[in-house]
């Protein structure tokens, strides 16, 4: 009960703050979208003849539409989620507020992973409406019901909970919001991204077996979403996952994100 | 039974992150509340009272001692079922309403949903809030958050109570109030852990009190105790004659206060009745004797001043 109510005051918060209402909102515009352009005439016409060329040509043009649609839905869970959820934590341990938070009978640890799992739940939920939306109109236009598109809640979900752990961690020992938000962004935008290519275009600027291990490293230990991403399009599109390493190594960083906060908010004075 | 009992407790801080250099906020500090009393605790600022209170509930670790809490250790959490807390200028999620906040605190606190409901009308109205209950804490003055704040450290019916600064904002009618209900919650048995600056405020409710300074405990006991002066007694008479003038201020070293007022410091009983005899003797009318009384505020400031 203490632990649902502490997981349930991250929903309060996200409405109060008019993240629930912003996200909703992108979301419909978004679905909306895509409802006006599986109508417009030159789609339409595209569909029609994708359906003259055979059930297969369908499926591909549906699954050309969900993989743009992950990147549109990777992006804004970075960029709208990412920052509303930053101020969770910092707003949390403000003097006067942990200091009540703490009197009450939950331990340190709760606190933390009910806090993780209710912004990975609200997170969750809002994709699910938005990509959920998506896949309604795609498969009632195409009558091609693809599942596996589906699977891409979870894995950005996912994600956003490799994420979510380290602006937890920075919240919980910089009590900054502004930090949690930059180190994120930089993570995402700017690491994440040059790691993902560094075998293909990194290296090719940097011959020097050290540095090659130095960014090899830096790879291996930290969260790669752009593999991630990749990983979903795989299994839209019906391949054969390359390599399910990006998610097991995201998810070591995840828990020991997790676990640090933790380590620390247990022994930290308020 | 002491519901509290700590044990050369002491707490160090960094002065700063990567620092060496510590800071001693509390100092081997043993002390015990008991059941059933309001007990203050007093001491300027940075006296380590806060700390105190903190270490009490769990928000700050101890760097060495014991404490206990109705006679448990308090690494085992689950004394704080019974306590509520009130902390120094604490902050309410703003987006919430003053019962929403209530309702939100009362679950952290263990509480079912009937109960929550049940105690949130019943607290609402004994701090006279309950007009205020829809209304968003952000709207809320400072004596308003005051109020929900107490609210919100009784709403789990706690055993022990932990007040820091309650009546802070309050004015003067709201402070009658909170001091009316915190003698009521004393009468049903409940602990109160009283930390106000108002010294005033202090001596008309607490039970007993401790002082600290520096970390330290400097002074302990009941506010009759604390505030008496040593010895020293006050006599009323009718009227002080001139052949009674004199041996009073030569022989009996006696201060004059008035045309009818004296005080004596008698360093024994024989003294004091050595005194009472002479005045009889001299057929002096004798209208009251009494222990020398300070004020907590006086007493408090001479032994804080003694010890700067």
């Amino acid at each position: 009960m203490i632990f649902l109510t502490l997981m349930f005051s991250v929903f309060r918060e996200a409405v109060a703050k008019k993240i629930f209402l912003g996200f909703f909102a992108i979301a419909t515009l978004i679905i909306l979208f895509f409802l006006l352009l599986v109508n417009v005439d030159s789609v339409e016409g595209m569909v029609n003849m994708m359906e003259a060329t055979g059930e297969e040509g369908v499926k591909q043009l549906v699954m050309g539409f969900q993989v743009g649609m992950i990147t549109i839905s990777y992006f804004l869970v970075i960029t709208f989620c990412f920052i509303a959820v930053s101020s969770f934590i910092p707003s949390m341990l403000e003097k006067g507020n942990v200091d009540i938070l703490l009197s009450k009978p939950v331990s340190r640890t709760n606190i933390i992973l009910a806090k993780f799992l209710g912004g990975v739940l609200l997170i969750f939920l809002s994709l699910t409406y938005l990509i959920g939306g998506v896949w309604l109109i795609l498969s009632v236009k195409s009558g091609f019901w693809h599942f596996p598109f589906l699977y891409s809640i979870p894995w950005l979900t996912f994600s956003f909970a490799v994420v979510y752990a380290l602006i937890i961690l920075i919240g919980v020992t910089t009590q900054s919001t502004i930090l949690s938000i930059i180190v994120s962004m930089f993570l995402v935008f700017v690491i994440c991204p040059v790691l993902f290519v560094r075998e293909t275009v990194i290296f090719s600027f940097i011959t020097n077996s050290t540095m090659q291990f130095v960014i090899n490293f830096f790879y291996y230990i930290l969260p790669k979403l752009n593999d991630i991403n990749k990983i979903i399009e795989e299994i839209i599109m019906g391949t054969a996952v390359s390599s399910y390493m990006p998610a097991v190594s995201s998810s070591l960083f995840m828990l020991a994100a997790l676990l640090l906060s933790i380590f620390y908010f247990r022994r930290k004075d308020y | 039974m002491s519901v509290i009992a700590t044990k050369e407790l002491s707490k160090e801080y960094q002065s700063r992150t990567f620092s060496k250099e510590k800071i001693l906020a509390l100092n081997n500090f043993t002390f015990e509340v008991n059941e059933g009393e309001i007990f203050g605790i007093l001491g300027p600022n940075g006296a380590g009272k806060t700390t105190l209170i903190k270490i009490l509930l769990g928000i700050t670790f101890r760097t060495k001692g014991n404490v206990q809490i109705f006679g448990k250790e308090i690494d085992d959490t689950s004394y704080k079922f019974q306590t509520g807390y009130l902390p120094e200028n604490h902050r309410f999620p703003s987006y919430l309403t003053g019962e929403q906040a209530l309702a939100f605190y009362g679950k952290l606190g263990g509480m079912n949903s009937v109960d929550v409901k049940k105690k949130t009308d019943e607290y609402l109205r004994i701090v006279d809030m309950d007009s205020w209950r829809k209304t968003k804490i952000k709207k809320y003055s400072k004596g308003m958050l005051q109020r929900l704040g107490l609210a919100q450290a009784l709403m789990n019916d706690p055993k022990l109570v932990f007040l820091d600064e309650p009546t802070d904002g309050v004015d003067p009618i709201g402070r009658k109030q909170i001091r009316d209900l915190l003698t009521r919650l004393r009468e049903s048995g409940k602990t109160i852990f009283l930390n106000s600056h108002l010294l005033s405020e202090v001596e008309l409710i607490c039970d007993r009190v401790a002082i600290l300074n520096k970390g330290g405990l400097v002074a302990s006991g009941s506010v009759e105790e604390l505030t008496s002066v040593a010895d020293s007694y006050r006599f009323s008479v009718s009227a002080i004659a001139d052949d009674l003038m004199q041996p009073l201020l030569n022989t009996y070293k006696a201060v004059i206060k008035g045309p009818n007022e004296f005080t004596y410091k008698a360093g024994t009983a024989e003294e004091l009745n050595g005194l009472i005899d002479f005045l009889r003797q001299k057929k002096a009318m004798i209208l009251q004797i009494e222990k020398e009384k300070n004020t907590l505020e006086n007493m408090f400031i001479n032994l804080i001043g003694s010890q700067d």
